[in-house]
C-alpha cells in the first residue's frame, strides 16, 4: 500500500542481506512509540498475508460460481450411463454428441431460439425507447402530480409480477372495449409487446429509474442551448440527449435482454403454445419423454435425466453467455455508472 | 459527483445563460405551462400503459382477493365474499402458511448475508491485483443466469445429486476446521456456536453467491465513487485497511445498502425457487383466482411492511454526503 510498509516488508525479507538495512530498520523502530511499532508490524503482516487470503477466497467462491457451468459442459458430452458410474466425476468416460443432438430435437431448439430472439430483441428495444422517454420526462420537466406519478414508478419496481399477473391475463384474454369488441390476445406476441411499447414490460420500473437518474446527471445547458437554437423538446431529446446517452441505452438494453431471456413467469402466464427457451427448459422433462421415447410415462432415473437437463441449460444460456463475454464491460460498468444510486 | 464535476465545468459559460434570461422571462408563464405539457407528453405513453397494464390489474387483483372469481361471458364474474378468501388461504390451505413462513424466514436471514457478502466481495474486487478483470467477470456471471430457470435446474441438480459445489467447499467447515482454528488461536467456548453458524452459512453459500451478482455490481460502483481525497487523508492519518473500511468505506457505501436491500428482496420475489410464488402459480392453474390473489397480496403486504420498517431504521444510520 504505502511506501513505508513496502520497505518494511522488503527489509524483513532481506534480513540476511547485510547489517545496514537491519540497522536502519532498528533505528526507525526505536524512534517510534510502542503504539506505532505495533501498528507497523501489524500492517506488515497483514500486507503479506492478505493477498494469499484474497486468492483463496476468490478462487473458492469463483469455483462455486463456475462449478455448475463446468458441470453442464461435462454432462452434455457424456453418455447417460456415465451418470451412474461413480468413477466419472468431471471427465466423461464415453464421449458423445448424442445427448446434445437429442436435446436439440427435444427443445426444437432452432425454432424456439428464433421465437425467443424475436420476442427478446424486439421487446427489449421498444422497452428501452419507451423507458428512456419516460425517464427523460421525469428527469427534466416539472409538472403537477409528478411526485405521485413517480411514486407509481417506484410501486412498479416493488410490486411483484405475480400480484398483477392474473388480472393481466384476463385483460389480454378479453382485450378491447367491453360491449363493443374483444379479442383474445393470449398466446400472441402482443402480450409481451404491448406492455413493452408502453414502458410496462419486465422490470421497466427499474429501467425508468435508471434513465431518470442518468438524464438528471447530464448538464441542463445542453437543452438550453438546443432550445435557443430552436429545437422542440422531442427534437432535443432525439438530437441532443440520445447521442449523449449511448452507454445508458446499451446497459439498459443488455439488462433488458437478459431479463426477457430469463423470464419464465410472465411468458408462461400468457403463452400456451408459444415456447421460449426458458419455458422449453422448464418443461424439458415431459418434452424429452414424449419426443425421445414416444411416451410420457417412461421412467428414467432422475440422475440420468440430468444429462439432458444440463445439456438444455447449456444450450439456453450459450447465446446470452456469448453476449456477456463480448460486452462484459458494458454489463459491469454500465449499471454502476449510470447511477441507480438515487433510490 | 459526476454531476458536480460537469456543473463545475459548465459554470464558466453561465454568463451566457444569464444573458439569455430576460428573453425567457418575457414569456415565462406560457413557457412554464408549455414545459409542463411537454413533460406530460414525454410520459404519456407510460401513463397509458401503466393505467392498463399496471394500475387496473393491481386494483383488480386486490378486488379479486375479496371475491369468488369465475370466468363468464367475455369477462370475469365476481361475487363478493368479503374476507373469506383470506380466511381460506391462512387457515384452510394446506401449504400456504408453511411456505409463507419458510420463505419469509429465508428472506429475513439470507438478505443480510447477501448484503454483507456482496459488500465484502465488492471491497476485494475493488483492490488492485492480477486477474482482477477475470475475477469480476466470474462474479458478475450470476447476474445473467440467476434470474432464469437455468438457475432452478442448477440448484435443483445440486441438491439431488448431493455433490454441490458448496458442499465440496464446505467440507472444510463440516470437519470443524474453524472450531479447531479458533481453539488453536486460544478462543474456546464460542467455537460450537460459531461453527454451527459458519457451517450453515457454508451450506447455503451456493445460494448466497448466486444471489449477489447485481449487489456486488452496485457496491462496486459505490466504492469507485469514494473520493480519492478521503483515501489520501486516511492514508496520511495512518489508517489500517480495517479502520478504513469502518470509517470511510461503510459510510460512503451506506446509501447503497438500502438500494441493495430492496433489490435483494425483489429478486427473491421472482426467484424461481420461491415456494410461495410457486404455490400462487399452481392456484392460478387451478383457476382459483380469488385465492391466488389473496395469497399474493398477503405475501406482498408483509414484505412491503418489512421493507418500510427496514428503510426507516436504515435511514437513521445512512450517511448522505452533503453536495
Amino acid at each position: 500500500m504505502t511506501d513505508t510498509t513496502g520497505a518494511v516488508v522488503k527489509d524483513e525479507n532481506e534480513i540476511g542481506g547485510g547489517l545496514s538495512p537491519r540497522q536502519a530498520k532498528k533505528l526507525r523502530m526505536q524512534s517510534m512509540t510502542a503504539e506505532e511499532r505495533g501498528y507497523v508490524r501489524r500492517k506488515a503482516v497483514l500486507d503479506a498475508v492478505w493477498p494469499i487470503f484474497r486468492f483463496v477466497i476468490l478462487f473458492g467462491l469463483g469455483f462455486v460460481i463456475l462449478y455448475p457451468l463446468i458441470y453442464m459442459v461435462s454432462c452434455t458430452f457424456r453418455e447417460r450411463a456415465d451418470m451412474t458410474d461413480p468413477t466419472v466425476m468431471w471427465i466423461p468416460r464415453h464421449f458423445t454428441l448424442d445427448v446434445l443432438k437429442e436435446t436439440l430435437t427435444a427443445m426444437d431448439f432452432w425454432n424456439t431460439l428464433r421465437t425467443t430472439l424475436i420476442l427478446n430483441i424486439g421487446c427489449s428495444f421498444v422497452q428501452v425507447v419507451s423507458c428512456a422517454l419516460t425517464g427523460y420526462g421525469f428527469a427534466r420537466f416539472k409538472f403537477r402530480f409528478k411526485g405521485l406519478l413517480f411514486g407509481i414508478v417506484i410501486m412498479m419496481i416493488l410490486v411483484p409480477t405475480q400480484v398483477i399477473a392474473l388480472p393481466l391475463y384476463t385483460q389480454f384474454r378479453y382485450f378491447g372495449i367491453r360491449g363493443l369488441f374483444t379479442i383474445n390476445l393470449i398466446d400472441t406476441l402482443w402480450t409481451m409487446y404491448l406492455p413493452a411499447i408502453t414502458a410496462n414490460g419486465i422490470r421497466s420500473g427499474l429501467m425508468i429509474l435508471i434513465f431518470r437518474q442518468f438524464f438528471r446527471g447530464l448538464p441542463k445547458e445542453l437543452e438550453d442551448a438546443a432550445c435557443i437554437d430552436g429545437c422542440g423538446p422531442l427534437k432535443t431529446f432525439i438530437k441532443v440527449m440520445i447521442p449523449n446517452a449511448g452507454s445508458a441505452f446499451l446497459t439498459v438494453f443488455l439488462f433488458s435482454v437478459v431479463w426477457y431471456w430469463n423470464d419464465y413467469y410472465v411468458s408462461s402466464t400468457f403463452y400456451v403454445n408459444t415456447n421460449t427457451l426458458a419455458r422449453m427448459l422448464t418443461n424439458l422433462d415431459t418434452e424429452l419423454k414424449i419426443r425421445l421415447f414416444q411416451s410420457a410415462t417412461v421412467e428414467i432415473s432422475p440422475r440420468e435425466q440430468i444429462v439432458w437437463k444440463e445439456a438444455g441449460c447449456l444450450l439456453s444460456i450459450t447465446p446470452i453467455l456469448l453476449l456477456y463475454v463480448g460486452l462484459q464491460k458494458h454489463f459491469t460498468e454500465g449499471i454502476a455508472r449510470s447511477g441507480i444510486t438515487g433510490i | 459527483m459526476a454531476e458536480e464535476a460537469i456543473k463545475a465545468e459548465i459554470s464558466a459559460p453561465s454568463a451566457e445563460t444569464d444573458a439569455g434570461k430576460p428573453k425567457k422571462k418575457r414569456r415565462s408563464l406560457s413557457y412554464e405551462k408549455r414545459k409542463q405539457l411537454y413533460g406530460y407528453g414525454f410520459i404519456s405513453i407510460w401513463m397509458i400503459g401503466t393505467l392498463f397494464f399496471f394500475l387496473i390489474p393491481l386494483i383488480k387483483s386486490f378486488w379479486y382477493s375479496f371475491n369468488d372469481v369465475s370466468i363468464g361471458e367475455g369477462r370475469m364474474m365476481t361475487e363478493w365474499v368479503g374476507l373469506a378468501k383470506y380466511d381460506f388461504v391462512l387457515n384452510a390451505d394446506p401449504n400456504y402458511t408453511a411456505f409463507l413462513k419458510d420463505t419469509l424466514i429465508e428472506t429475513a436471514w439470507k438478505t443480510p448475508l447477501v448484503l454483507i457478502f456482496s459488500l465484502f466481495i465488492a471491497v476485494i474486487l475493488n483492490q488492485e491485483f492480477h486477474g482482477r478483470t477475470l475475477a469480476r467477470a466470474v462474479f458478475f456471471l450470476p447476474v445473467i443466469i440467476a434470474t432464469g430457470p437455468v438457475y432452478k435446474i442448477i440448484s435443483g441438480d445440486m441438491n439431488s445429486t448431493g455433490n454441490t459445489g458448496a458442499a465440496q467447499f464446505s467440507t472444510m467447515f463440516s470437519t470443524d476446521l474453524v472450531g479447531e482454528l479458533l481453539q488453536f488461536l486460544g478462543i474456546y467456548g464460542i467455537s460450537d456456536k460459531m461453527s454451527t453458524i459458519i457451517s450453515t452459512i457454508a451450506d447455503n453459500i451456493f445460494g448466497i453467491v448466486w444471489a449477489s451478482g447485481i449487489q456486488i455490481l452496485l457496491f462496486l460502483g459505490a466504492l469507485q465513487n469514494i473520493p480519492p481525497s478521503a483515501k489520501e487523508a486516511a492514508q496520511i492519518e495512518g489508517a489500517t485497511s480495517w479502520e478504513f473500511f469502518w470509517k470511510i468505506t461503510l459510510p460512503y457505501v451506506s446509501p447503497f445498502i438500502l438500494a441493495n436491500l430492496i433489490f435483494t428482496v425483489i429478486d427473491s420475489f421472482t426467484s424461481p425457487t420461491n415456494t410461495v410464488m410457486g404455490r400462487i402459480l399452481s392456484m392460478k392453474e387451478e383457476w382459483k383466482f380469488g385465492e391466488a390473489s389473496a395469497m399474493a397480496w398477503i405475501y406482498f403486504m408483509i414484505v412491503l411492511a418489512a421493507i418500510g420498517l427496514v428503510t426507516f431504521i436504515i435511514n437513521k444510520f445512512v450517511y448522505y454526503e452533503v453536495e
